[in-house]
């Protein structure tokens, strides 16, 4: 707040003359915009701006940040609304829009721009007019899309301001519409630069009324004459023009530089231009040779920029700039504005390029740098003491061993010491705007340096030149003289000038170039070398064919030298002219110089430095001066109409201060205001105030050029960068292109070699089919002697087979003959058997022979002894003789007879064995059969048996039923006599009670039973009557208490006891015990008919006594049934019981009591 | 029983009567009716002739048992069996509700499973009958002896299992009942004891000592877990079935490697 209350004495504080306090002010109210957000201390600013006009004070807010932007708006717009500030805050918004703030895009949503827009319509101050209308100008590339809104507004004012220009409405001095009209002519510009079609049919529309057609014929259309047919007219339409798309791609100097491409106003024009690319090499020299404009010195300067901007150049510099150098040149462009011109010239745009390039190849860095540069260095030390002071300053020069190179390296120097005039007096000017233009001004100078870039586009024409040219050694060598000859003639002509005009003069510019040929040519000779004396075309020459990078760096040099030599000694002789007569703002300062007697410039003329770019500069000039030249010799009238009004206005102003110093020097009055007074009457306040608004206007036209100036700039950048990247691209395609060529070598190496191999190839082709066919030769006689073999194993083979089928035969004989020996040895075996016999005859035979013979014997001793004795005995001896003969030869017969009877009775014997043989077999075969037979009926008896077996175990199993069934029959039968028997005898009835009472009882009962059978045996000898009688009784009786019996008999255990039983029975029935009635029907029964078996002999008696025994069977059946159930203890008792009971019976009873215990006994 | 090859005895054995497969039950039958057990002659042509009487023989007694409703119709076929084998023995109870003697129970068993092999009944009951008859009468010196045998075995094979039933007093205990008398009936499934009576009928009855050592070796590890003779035996006689046929085909190469050649008189 303390600050606050402060901020009037800091606002004074702002403009003491002390440089630190005001940058200590400066830096205090920075800070506190920085802090405070609020409006108060924007305005407060404004204020203070309107109030003194203070420049620290515009400084601040021309770079005001974001958050105040709107305050500052604000303020300018209530301001904007009073008409007695509303100058003063125009020019204000001029100075802040021109910087292009951060936040110029607001502008368009500000309310601002409709309140400019509302005072350009209303106003009628021609000041003002032309300061808003110049704002506007400067502001719509900015904001492009505003159009939109606004666009019938920018219309209007053009439609009033134009139609003011002729009407002149009020009193308004002709002066101010000469800056009107340049500003409505502007505006032309803007208009139809950007919304063609749109500003055509507002034309069209606004000027086909009646009122407005003096306008157009006046004003508008000398101004249509200044531009050519916008081909968004063509391509583009009203809506297109208005799309905020198409201003999207655009930046604000490219606007400017699109309106500028329209304009064939060569003051407003520009060159680096989309259009002119159609334009052939020829068109442009034409244009040139025609149009004086096209100065080859504008040329040479854009040559040597290009130079500059060279890739090849730049790079040796960097290449060479040792590491002391480099911090040097990086700060050169600070130290500059402090230090004196010299060091300024330290700094040069191509240094900056030469940072910014790329670095190349340093195939082309020789060996020996140091000598030729200290050679050169050296000579251009001492050789001329030209203003440059190249050695010292320059960067270092070319790195090639020709001097010819340095040409090129100082080519950029020459390039840049126009520059140096403008920075020295940037840096003479301590103006607040040269402060903050400070970062601007290196990149102002950059495109100055790469200007050549503009003439770039055509260097692919200018390539094919160079072609046609570098032929041509001939055409080089006079071009070479000519060029000498021009450079001798030039710094003849620019030594003069230097000292005159100093670095700020154009025409020194010119000189550098010719110096430096000089110095270079002086180089070049002392180093003896045999080059060309031109150092250009030495260096194309030389470089051109060697160093493709260099191809076109000195493009523009025959260009501007060889081409236009022959107009060259005419062009120099008018650059002259021109720089002396020119009335360009440029050659207003040696002018004023001159006026003034000092150097001090006025304090608009930095601005017209700045304003204009050098191209406009120097189109101005040219043009200026051929019209001069025209005007001096035709009337200027003639060529009025085609006069721009930026023209016009260039011819006021120069005029205006040719008759200001002719004033002042017819005055020669120290003060104007003495003057005034002197004069005696007052000084006319109207004329001061006119001139003073004149001063004012043309200090607004002044800015406006100057922002122009800075988006060419800007553009300039644009286009350096991309001069540097199609360098670098060209770069690259050349090292494509070695590589293209190494790799064609590579190709041409591999297509040799591949040729080689294909013949190898072919030649093992050769040999190997050579040796196919060989080995196929060979396949072919194996083949054969295959077959031959193959026929002769067939032959073999067959042969084989013959072979083995006579061996087959051989061995089928074999076995004919082996059948025939063995049939053979049988029969030799029967011949011999037959030999034995015969044999055995023979010695038959032998032995009846010896018995023949000593027959004979004895019978010739008996002969002897008859004849001794009986001589007369032969015929009785021949009688014997007959006689034994014949018993001999029958003994012989007998003898075969016996034999023949002996085989007979053999063969008779042999037929019986073998009968014999055969009987046995049969026998056998009858005694097996047999037995099969047997021990099929055995098996089958077997069977039969164990069925007997079985039927004999049924029928047993069927008989111990039945007997069971007896059994009980019985035992019914026997109750139910004893019930009978108990009516009859009394003396039982006791025990019946007992047998009334219980089963158990029974024994007793049977006892009793048995003791009445006994008596009774008598009295019933019939025993079948009462078997039916029981049988029948017996059935209903106890049938209960047997039936309960039965089952419970063991049939083991009653088996024994039965037989036992019966056995003892029979015992005690031997005793002729009389049976009971019971007993006889038994005896027919099936165990009857067995015991019948057994005895045989038996009597009826004795069957009596089989009932007997069966009777006691069930007794002992019934004693036992006592026994099983349990009763055991009471039938002993009542055995016991009975014992003694029936003493008086007989010794039977107790035999059969005996009996009872024998079956006891054997039960247990 | 002349044939001494390591292959199943049947095959050959087949082979020589006629018959090829091994398994079929058929042929079964008719190997069992034949020869061994003595139910058909060996003469073919009396065979219609006394199979006839068998039937008789069947029928009759079956009759008779009938008659003397000793068997209805709802007694099973079992015990019908039985009663018929009692009453051709002469050995029929005077009632059928009288308790059954141990060798009854030992008849029951094998005619259980009996009755499972052979489908038709005469042919059942006069198998069932001769093969009791065979171990009455041709092994009643053989089957005492086995439990020696069953040691010695044992001993031969596993001493740790013998020893381990010796301290467990388990080996008198033993199921020797189920093993040699019913031979195995109710012990093994009758597909794998099949196999053992084969060889019991065809004479040797040792090889019910090595159907019980193996048994007592494939259950080696429960056995040996066991400790009392309670359960040892209560396990044996309840062993598991689905092992059997493995049990009877490692007996009878058991059989083979022992007694040699299967020339066995048993």
């Amino acid at each position: 707040m303390a600050q606050q209350a402060n901020v009037g004495e800091l606002l004074s504080m702002l403009d003491s003359p002390t440089l630190g306090v005001r940058d200590d002010v400066t830096a205090a109210f920075k800070e506190n915009l920085s802090s405070d957000r609020g409006p108060m201390l924007v305005n407060t600013l404004v204020d203070y701006y309107l109030e003194t006009n203070s420049q620290p004070v515009l400084h601040i807010l021309t770079t005001l940040q974001e958050p105040h932007d709107k305050h500052l708006l604000d303020k300018i717009n209530e301001y904007v609304g009073k008409a007695a500030t509303r100058l003063s805050i125009l020019s204000l918004l001029g100075h802040v829009i021109r910087l292009q703030p951060s936040w110029k895009h607001k502008l368009s949503q500000a309310p601002l721009l409709p309140s400019l827009l509302k005072c350009l319509k209303m106003d009628t101050d021609v000041v003002v007019l032309t300061t808003g209308v110049l704002v506007l100008i400067t502001m719509l590339p900015m904001i492009p899309q505003s159009g939109k809104q606004h666009l019938l507004d920018f219309f209007d004012i053009f439609g009033r301001l134009s139609s003011w220009c002729l009407k002149k409405p009020g009193h308004v001095a002709e002066v101010y519409l000469v800056h009107l009209h340049a500003s409505v002519y502007a505006l032309f510009h803007r208009l139809y630069g950007m919304y063609p079609c749109n500003f055509v049919s507002f034309l069209r529309s606004h000027y086909s009324m009646k009122e407005n057609l003096e306008t157009f014929e006046e004003v508008v259309k000398p101004m249509m004459e200044h531009v050519r047919i916008h081909p968004e007219l063509v391509t583009g339409s009203k809506d297109h023009e208005l799309d905020p798309r198409r201003w999207k791609r655009l930046e604000t100097h490219d606007v400017v530089i699109e309106c500028a491409k329209i304009s064939l106003d060569p003051t407003e024009a520009s060159y680096e231009d989309g259009y002119s690319v159609s334009h052939q090499i020829s068109a442009r020299f034409l244009h040139r040779s025609a149009d004086v404009t096209a100065s080859p010195y504008v040329d040479t300067q854009n040559s040597y920029g290009c130079a500059t901007s060279t890739p090849s150049s730049t790079s040796r510099l960097t290449l060479l700039n040792t590491p002391g150098q480099l911090p040097q040149t990086l700060s050169s462009p600070s130290t500059r504005l402090i230090t004196e011109p010299p060091q300024a010239t330290l700094w040069s745009p191509s240094m900056v390029c030469g940072m910014t390039t790329p670095p190349t190849s340093p195939g082309n860095v020789p060996p020996d740098l140091s000598h030729p540069y200290s050679k050169v260095f050296g000579t251009t030390a001492g050789g001329k003491g030209t203003p440059l002071g190249t050695p010292a300053t320059s960067p270092p020069p070319a790195p090639l061993c020709h001097a010819d190179d340095y040409v090129h390296i100082s080519l950029p120097q020459a390039a840049a010491t126009p520059l140096r005039k403008e920075e020295r007096t940037d840096s003479a000017r301590p103006c607040l705007h040269r402060q903050h233009h400070l970062p601007n001004d290196r990149g102002l100078e950059e495109p100055l340096g790469s200007k050549g870039s503009v003439t770039l586009s055509d260097l692919p024409g200018f390539l094919g030149d160079l072609a046609s040219e570098e032929d041509s050694i001939e055409k080089d060598k006079e071009e070479a003289a000519i060029s000498k000859e021009l450079s001798e003639i030039t710094t003849a002509e620019a030594e003069p000038v230097v000292p005159r005009g100093g670095f700020d003069s154009p025409f020194y510019r010119d000189s550098l170039p010719g110096s430096q040929r000089k110095t270079h040519s002086a180089a070049s000779s002392a180093q003896g070398a045999s080059m060309n004396p031109e150092p250009l075309h030495s260096s194309l020459d030389k470089l051109g064919p060697d160093t493709p990078k260099q191809a076109f760096t000195p493009i523009d040099l025959p260009c501007g030298s060889a081409d236009e030599s022959p107009v060259g000694g005419r062009e120099r002789q008018t650059s002259l002219e021109t720089n002396i007569l020119t009335p360009s703002p440029c050659k207003i300062p040696p002018q004023r110089g001159v006026g003034f007697g000092s150097g001090q410039p006025p304090p608009y003329d930095h601005l017209f430095e700045v304003a204009l770019p050098k191209t406009a500069y120097h189109f101005v000039s040219k043009k200026t001066e051929e019209l001069l030249k025209k005007a001096k010799g035709n009337t200027e009238e003639d060529f009025l109409p085609s006069t721009s009004p930026m023209e016009v206005l260039d011819r006021l102003i120069q005029q205006g201060a040719d008759a200001h110093s002719k004033e002042l020097n017819k005055l020669s009055l120290p003060s104007k205001s003495v003057d005034w007074t002197h004069f005696g009457g007052s000084p006319p306040s109207d004329e001061i105030r006119t001139l003073r608004d004149q001063l004012l206007l043309l200090h607004n036209q002044l800015l406006y050029e100057r922002f122009k100036r800075q988006q060419h700039a800007l553009r300039n950048r644009r286009l350096l960068r991309k001069v540097i990247k199609a360098a670098a691209l060209e770069e690259h395609n050349a090292a494509m292109k070695d590589q293209l060529k190494l790799q064609e070598k590579d190709i041409q190496m591999w297509k040799v070699s591949l040729q080689k191999e294909q013949a190898r190839y072919s030649q093992l082709q050769e040999q190997r089919d050579t040796v196919v066919t060989q080995l196929h030769s060979q396949i072919r006689q194996l083949q054969h002697d295959r077959e031959e073999f193959y026929n002769q194993s067939q032959e073999l083979q067959t042969k084989l087979e013959d072979c083995r089928n006579m061996i087959a035969e051989l061995r089928i004989e074999l076995k004919k003959a082996n059948n025939k020996v063995c049939h053979t040895e049988l029969q030799l075996s029967q011949v011999s058997q037959k030999l034995s016999n015969s044999e055995s005859v023979q010695q038959q035979m032998e032995f009846l022979n010896r018995q023949l013979l000593v027959l004979g014997e004895v019978n010739e001793l008996y002969l002897e002894q008859l004849q001794n004795k009986h001589s007369d005995t032969t015929k009785e001896v021949e009688m014997m003789k007959a006689a034994y003969r014949k018993e001999l030869e029958k003994n012989r017969s007998h003898v075969l007879q016996q034999n023949q009877r002996l085989d007979t009775s053999q063969k008779r014997i042999l037929e019986l064995e073998s009968h014999l043989a055969k009987k046995d077999h049969l026998l056998l075969e009858q005694k097996k059969y047999l037995e099969d037979v047997k021990l099929q009926a055995r098996g089958q008896l077997h069977a039969a048996e164990s069925r007997y077996e079985a039927q004999k175990r049924i029928t047993q199993v069927f008989e111990l039923e039945i007997l069971d069934l007896y059994g009980r029959l019985e035992k019914d039968g026997l109750l139910k006599k004893l019930e009978e028997e108990k009516t009859e005898a009394a003396e039982a009835a006791e025990e019946r009670l007992d047998c009334c009472d219980d089963g158990c009882s029974d024994s007793v009962v049977g006892h009793n039973e048995e003791a009445s059978g006994h008596n009774s045996e008598t009295k019933t000898p019939r025993p079948g009557s009462t078997r039916g009688s029981s049988g029948s009784r017996g059935g209903g009786g106890s049938s209960s208490s047997s039936e309960l019996s039965t089952p419970e008999k063991p049939p083991n255990q009653r088996a024994g006891p039965f037989s036992s039983r019966w056995e003892t029975a029979m015992g005690e029935s031997s005793g002729s015990i009389p049976t009971t009635v019971g007993s006889l029907p038994s005896s027919k029964s099936f165990l009857g008919m067995k015991a019948r078996e057994l005895f045989r002999n038996k009597s009826e008696s004795q069957c009596d006594e089989d009932g007997v025994t069966i009777s006691s069977l069930s007794e002992t059946l019934k004693t036992e049934l006592g026994k099983d159930s349990g009763v055991e203890a009471k039938t002993p008792l009542n055995l016991d019981g009975p014992h003694p009971v029936p003493p008086t019976a007989d010794s039977v009873g107790q035999l059969r009591i005996m009996d009872y215990n024998e079956t006891h006994h054997e039960h247990s | 029983m002349t044939e001494d090859s390591q292959r199943n005895f049947r095959s050959v054995y087949y082979e020589k009567v006629g018959f090829r497969g091994v398994e079929e039950k058929k042929s079964l039958e008719i190997l069992l009716k034949d020869d061994h057990l003595g139910i058909l002659p060996p003469h073919h042509e009396s065979h219609a002739k006394v199979m006839r009487y068998r039937k008789d023989q069947y029928s009759d007694v079956l009759h008779a048992l009938k008659v003397i409703r000793f068997v209805s119709d709802a007694t099973p076929q079992v015990e019908v069996y039985l009663r018929m084998y009692q009453l051709e023995s002469g050995k029929l109870p005077r009632s059928p509700s009288f308790p059954l003697e141990p060798e009854d129970e030992v008849f029951l068993a094998i005619a259980k499973a009996m009755e499972e092999m052979v489908e038709d009944c005469v042919d059942c009951y006069w198998i069932i009958r001769c093969f009791v008859n065979q171990l009455n009468t041709k092994y009643r010196d053989f089957l005492p002896q086995l439990p020696k045998a069953f040691e010695q075995y044992l001993n031969l094979e596993d001493s740790r299992l013998l020893s381990h039933l010796k301290t467990c007093s388990a080996v008198s205990k033993l199921p020797y009942d189920l093993w040699f008398k019913r031979c195995f009936a109710g012990c093994l499934p009758e597909s794998s004891l099949q196999r053992v009576w084969d060889k019991i009928v065809s004479g040797s009855c040792k090889i019910l000592v090595f159907v019980a050592v193996e048994i007592l070796l494939t259950f080696k590890i429960k056995v040996m877990a066991l400790n009392s003779a309670e359960k040892i035996t209560n396990f044996l006689e309840n062993i598991p079935q689905d092992s059997s046929d493995a049990i009877v085909s490692k007996a009878i190469d058991l059989w083979h490697k022992h007694c040699g050649t299967p020339v066995h008189s048993a």
